[in-house]
């Protein structure tokens, strides 16, 4: 018989979700998945730098997703595993422009928080990848 | 004077004219600010009092970059009082901190 005193699992350092979200293209809705995605990093004792950061990133992808979407529902998905916090988005599209200033000023910022980030098109569908790198738990 | 529609974001008017901003400034946030700085006097500097700002975004910062080019229009410029760090962070990834006056 097992030691009861065993958790039945191996505790991660860091890992949390994925929680994965289908929601409305609601400008309004964005404060309350910024806040999630913040309270998600918090808790896995993220820096407070580091959840500057993926607020930011939040706060594009959806952007994005939103001003460059037809409209139809985004499907976001966030997770934070031990040194990334890994977002991602989907979303229809009918009038994509790649080359669009608004869409260069938020990858510009991306590019900051990011170690790694993508927007592509695939058929209609935009999709957005953005990983926010964070120090190793055993590294603080 | 204080507008709390379009988001979480709201406005006051202070007696300099000056706007104070409470809250993100962002794609729910940045239109409601739009609003009243189309409202403001067309002959004097726009001033945004942001110390009550604790997020920006690439959207907000747009419309930050409007009132500068409405201003501009005007022959006047945007400046920005109780610049924070999450502000100040958001003019220095995008370049365009020299777009505004910013009061030290």
């Amino acid at each position: 018989m097992s030691d009861p005193r065993e958790l039945p699992w191996e505790p991660a350092a860091r890992r949390c979700g994925p929680i994965e979200l289908r929601m409305p293209a609601d400008p309004d809705l964005v404060s309350a998945i910024r806040l999630t995605a913040s309270a998600m990093a918090a808790a896995r004792e993220c820096t407070i730098a580091e959840i500057d950061d993926v607020k930011l990133a939040i706060s594009e992808v959806l952007l994005a997703l939103i001003e460059h979407g037809s409209g139809h529902p985004l499907c976001v998905s966030m997770e934070l595993a031990d040194s990334t916090f890994a977002i991602s988005g989907s979303t229809d599209t009918l009038t994509f422009d790649r080359s669009h200033p608004d869409l260069a000023l938020c990858e510009t910022v991306l590019a900051e928080v990011c170690s790694d980030h993508s927007i592509e098109l695939a058929g209609s569908e935009l999709r957005i990848v953005a990983d926010v790198p964070l120090s190793r738990s055993d590294d603080r | 004077m204080t507008d709390q529609r379009g988001g979480p974001l709201s406005v006051d008017v202070d007696t300099s004219g000056a706007l104070v901003v409470h809250g993100d400034i962002d794609i729910a946030g940045g239109p409601t600010l739009d609003t009243y700085v189309k409202r403001s006097d067309n002959r004097r500097p726009i001033v945004l009092d942001l110390d009550d700002v604790d997020f920006i975004d690439s959207s907000g910062l747009r419309t930050l970059l409007t009132a500068t080019r409405r201003a501009g229009e005007r022959g006047t410029v945007v400046r920005l009082r109780n610049v924070g760090t999450t502000v100040r962070r958001m003019l220095e990834i995008t370049g365009t901190a020299d777009q505004f006056e910013i009061e030290e």
